[in-house]
């Protein structure tokens, strides 16, 4: 059931056009994730659906209802800010009450709500002390605290992790997963970092420029990205770029040059002499190709031994650059010449203009 | 987060001296500087307060700060050198004050709020004019001010010293608050909206209770001042019984001319002393606030 | 910020009015004060600034008299105007140089900051007050304070310095420097904005002190300098409590310590002429707009910003 929908969203400063036209729906209890660099507009989405933005065009529905001008505080939505945005001179019950209180509800609900959610988050001994006096692991439970005493139909992360350090970053990451697992609310969440993307959403919609240039599952956005941009974006490291040049189509095959190379792959749909980039991610090429293609040699540049995997940078003999993640650990050294190729189905093709092919 | 805000002007940089730190020679010479200096500061003041110590025939025959004959006496002659005493004096200084404060601590941070969180047409242009006000010299308005008010009934009252301030009429508080609001983390209030508050509600229950150490400021800068202020009071009380403490010590100046400085020094003393008191209690804030509102713009 | 909205987009009127009146309503006490107390009455003294009004009897129309009269012929303006200007021009620069020497010296990371700091800063907070102009009068006076000292030091026997009329002023000019306090304080918290680094970088330069002072500090603390010198000018054309407590509202001894504003009183409220004090204020105004415009027209060739 779709409990969010926006049609055709835009959101303008002026002239210059932050958001523009975009169209999503998302189902009841979804986890979903807004990635993109940093100006895609990303945050400004977020903050349109949470009501802190007007809306410049377009629909925004909650529900089936049209909220473009309801008050945030009357969308059934809570969110969390990037700085927890916590009252400095109210205790955490007070924190957690505020909006409560503001809502006129009965004291007894609210007390029993505030302790229910502080239970949950297992923060009820800081019950009674100040933001300042907590660390930020605890500061971020509290304002996870302060959306969940609301019951929101939607919660709304705003790069809830951003300020923590690494360690804390993934331990709180699972625990996001398990309090969505937990409370089944719809949430949307809004990151650059694509680890976090990948590990926490249902679905993740990647935004570049105000527009959203895919929306899938996890695997579908890594397996079969729309376009050169989301190929690059996703994954790390960096997916492989290589200029190829159509040599010859035949009936079910089409040839490709590559740095000397011919590569013949299953039909493409494009005519000889045509430009394309192949992509290919590092981890899905190999040096013991047995099936699949063989591209063309490269010569080591670099190495980085990280244990379990090894990092080969390298160039091929026109001079395009390109990285290979090896399983385990290998003996290569900088001059060396590997014979490296890829399975056909991890192979991606992208036209002029960057969109997927086949 | 706030304490942050309002400490970094002079704490931020605390570590700082260390590497601009002269010779033993070049310290011990900028200290006696320094001394030399304080002492001639202070001496004027120390000299007031040791005077008014003292019986009369001993003021002038010994420049020693530290009475010989220690007595109250030129206090008791002060207080009750004018028609009037000078507690009944005290007590128009104060209750004109205190209402000057609170005039100027609702009107302005109402205003500052609004010129900082609030999105309203015309905001940039009321901002500016705002500004353009501490600029403008009291005296353009002040006739017509004066003829208003006279109109109003309102001279020989001390309503022309207070209503005012209820307008937010000292452009320089409002500056100050604005300073600090817009150090205040927006975040708060977009929080405060999702959690259903209103623009009043922002204002009650989250930027005035961060913005304590301002609205102390103000609220002692703003007693201090029209503590002082001896203009306005000059031009709009007549009568002896609504004199504040200032307009009482210069009437005094008059009435005792040259012949009895020891009472004249003594309620010179008193009329210092609150402001003395307050600025011994409020140091920190009262030179956070001057440095504040020089050093951001 | 104008946001071009399609209609499909467009708030309801009463969510865009809502904004409007929290708005308007938060501003409406200084908007009221802004007419009622400031342009309605600035408007009225330029009105009254062309007439002939005083306590006789209603405003006449006059033209451009009063201010013709106050060019051409009246002494006492021209007097009021060399006294202030006098005043002006020596104790804003004095306080500006004491007030940043001081604060530099105090800015060298030595002990006791916090106590010379509040003793430099207690003048300029009580430096207003009647008190201190009775103090100062009694100081400067024939048997005052300063002879006694002058005597006891060097057996000199000085005159009544603050009846004088060559030294009167100077009194006044001295009290004014007393009070340097407040801009140290700010020069202070500029001294303390400057990057520490930038002095090592520069003595790893091999930069002497004096050239760090006047190559780095000064430099620096040339937008707090100009910020100082506005806010002290414009105070220094206001200054009336000292001239007028120690003068007995005279501003003698023969017009030697005549401050315009004190002047501008005698005309609005000894001798109740409202138009040709307007007049004198609205000169005033125009003074010190055009001192300002001055100063931050040359702030362009002067004023470091980092910007």
């Amino acid at each position: 059931m779709t409990t969010l929908a926006l049609n055709k969203i835009e959101k303008r400063y002026g002239a210059t056009e932050v958001i523009r036209g975009v169209d999503l729906k998302i189902d009841s209890g979804e986890f979903i994730v807004f990635v993109g660099p940093s100006g895609c507009g990303k945050s400004t989405l977020l903050r349109m659906i949470a009501g802190l933005e007007p809306i410049s065009g377009g629909e925004l529905q909650i529900g089936g209802e049209r909220v473009n001008h309801k008050a945030a505080s009357e969308r059934g939505i809570a969110m969390v800010f990037q700085s927890y945005a916590l009252y400095p001179h109210m205790s955490v019950y007070k924190n957690m009450s505020f909006g409560l209180e503001t809502a006129k509800m009965p004291t007894a609900e609210i007390d029993a709500r505030v302790r229910q959610a502080a239970e949950i988050l297992q923060i009820t001994q800081l019950l009674d002390r100040k933001p300042k006096q907590l660390s930020g692991g605890q500061r971020q439970r509290v304002a996870i605290g302060r959306a969940i005493v609301r019951d929101p139909k939607i919660f709304l992360f705003d790069e809830p992790l951003s300020n923590l350090d690494a360690e804390l970053r993934v331990q709180t990451r699972v625990e996001i997963a398990k309090l969505h697992a937990d409370i089944g609310a719809t949430m949307i969440y809004v990151t650059h970092d694509q680890v976090e993307a990948m590990t926490l959403a249902d679905r993740i919609v990647v935004l570049r420029a105000g527009e959203i240039e895919q929306f899938g599952t996890p695997l579908e956005i890594y397996n079969k990205p729309a376009n050169k941009f989301v190929a690059g974006f996703i994954g790390s490291p960096k997916m492989n770029f290589f200029d190829v040049t159509v040599t010859r189509q035949q009936a079910g095959t089409t040839t490709l040059g590559l740095a000397g190379t011919n590569i013949v792959v299953p039909k493409i749909d494009t005519t000889v002499d045509a430009k394309l980039c192949l992509g290919i991610r590092p981890e899905h090429i190999t040096n013991d190709a047995k099936d699949g293609v063989a591209l063309a040699d490269l010569t080591v540049t670099h190495v980085e031994h990280l244990g379990g995997q090894t990092i080969v940078y390298g160039r091929m003999a026109d001079g395009q650059s390109i990285n290979v993640t090896l399983d385990g650990q290998r003996t290569v050294h900088p001059k060396d010449t590997l014979k490296v190729g890829a399975t056909l189905d991890n192979c991606h093709f992208f036209d002029a203009a960057g969109q997927r092919l086949g | 987060m706030t304490d942050a805000t309002h400490k970094s002007a002079f704490d931020a940089a605390r570590g700082a001296g260390d590497t601009k730190k002269p010779s033993l020679i070049g310290r011990t010479l900028i200290y006696c500087g320094l001394v030399v200096v304080s002492f001639i500061m202070l001496y004027p003041l120390l000299w007031m307060v040791s005077s008014s110590l003292k019986p009369e025939n001993e003021i002038f025959s010994t420049t020693s700060l530290i009475p010989q004959n220690f007595t109250l006496e030129a206090y008791r002659r002060g207080w009750n050198g004018l028609s009037v005493s000078f507690g009944w004096m005290f007590f128009n200084s104060l209750v004109i004050s205190v209402l000057v404060v609170i005039g100027n601590l609702i009107s302005c941070s109402m205003a500052a709020y609004a010129f900082t969180r609030l999105k309203f047409k015309g905001r940039g242009f009321w901002f500016a004019l705002m500004l353009g006000t501490m600029m403008m010299p009291q005296h353009a308005v002040l006739i017509p001010q004066y003829l208003m008010f006279l109109k109003f009934g309102w001279v020989n009252t001390i309503l022309p010293l207070v209503v005012p301030k209820f307008f937010a009429i000292d452009a320089f508080f409002i500056f100050l608050m604005v300073q600090f609001f817009r150090g205040i983390p927006r975040d708060l209030d977009e929080a405060a909206v999702m959690d259903g508050a209103g623009p009043l509600r922002i204002f009650l229950k989250i930027i005035l209770p961060l913005s304590m150490p301002v609205l102390a400021t103000a609220a002692v800068f703003s007693f201090i001042w029209t503590w002082d202020d001896f203009f306005a009071p000059l031009i709009y009380l007549n009568d002896i019984e609504k004199y504040t403490a200032q307009l009482g010590l210069r009437t005094f100046v008059d009435a005792t001319a040259q012949s009895d400085w020891g009472a004249l020094l003594a309620m010179s003393t008193l009329t210092v002393l609150p402001i003395f008191v307050l600025f011994v209690l409020f140091q920190r804030l009262l030179i956070e606030g001057i440095a504040t509102t020089g050093m951001k713009r | 910020m104008s946001v071009t909205v399609t209609s499909a987009a467009k708030a309801p009127l009463s969510e865009r009015l809502n904004n409007q009146l929290a708005g308007y309503g938060f501003l409406l006490p200084w908007l009221i004060g802004f007419f009622v107390l400031t342009l309605g009455p600035a408007v009225s003294s330029l009105y009254f600034s062309l007439t002939d009004f005083s306590l006789m009897g209603s405003p006449n129309w006059v033209g451009t008299e009063n201010y013709f009269r106050i060019a051409t012929d009246d002494p006492r303006f021209w007097t009021a105007m060399n006294v202030t200007f006098t005043f002006v021009l020596l104790s804003v620069p004095l306080k500006l140089m004491f007030a940043l020497a001081v604060a530099v010296a105090l800015d060298k990371g030595l002990r006791g900051l916090n106590w010379f700091r509040a003793i430099f800063y207690l003048p300029s907070l009580i430096g207003g007050s009647v008190a201190i102009a009775v103090l100062w009068r009694q100081i400067f006076a024939g048997d005052g304070v300063l002879n006694q000292v002058l005597a006891a030091l060097f057996g000199y026997e000085g005159p009544s310095w603050i009846s004088n009329p060559s030294t009167a002023l100077y009194t006044l000019v001295m009290l004014a420097v007393w009070q340097f306090g407040s801009s140290m304080i700010i020069f202070l918290a500029g001294l303390r904005q400057i990057p520490q680094d930038m002095y090592e970088a520069a003595s790893i330069d091999g930069a002497s002190r004096q050239r760090q002072f006047f190559k780095i500090t000064l430099p620096l603390l040339t937008p707090v300098i100009f910020f100082n010198g506005v806010i002290l000018t414009i105070e220094a054309f206001k200054a009336f409590t000292a001239a007028f407590v120690i003068s007995d509202g005279s501003g003698g001894p023969i017009d030697s310590t005549l401050f315009y504003t004190l002047y501008l009183y005698q005309e609005a409220f000894t001798n109740f002429r409202f138009g040709y004090a307007s007049a004198l204020a609205w000169v005033l105004v125009v003074i010190i707009a055009i001192f300002t415009a001055l100063s931050f027209i040359s702030a362009k060739y002067w004023v470091h910003y980092d910007d």
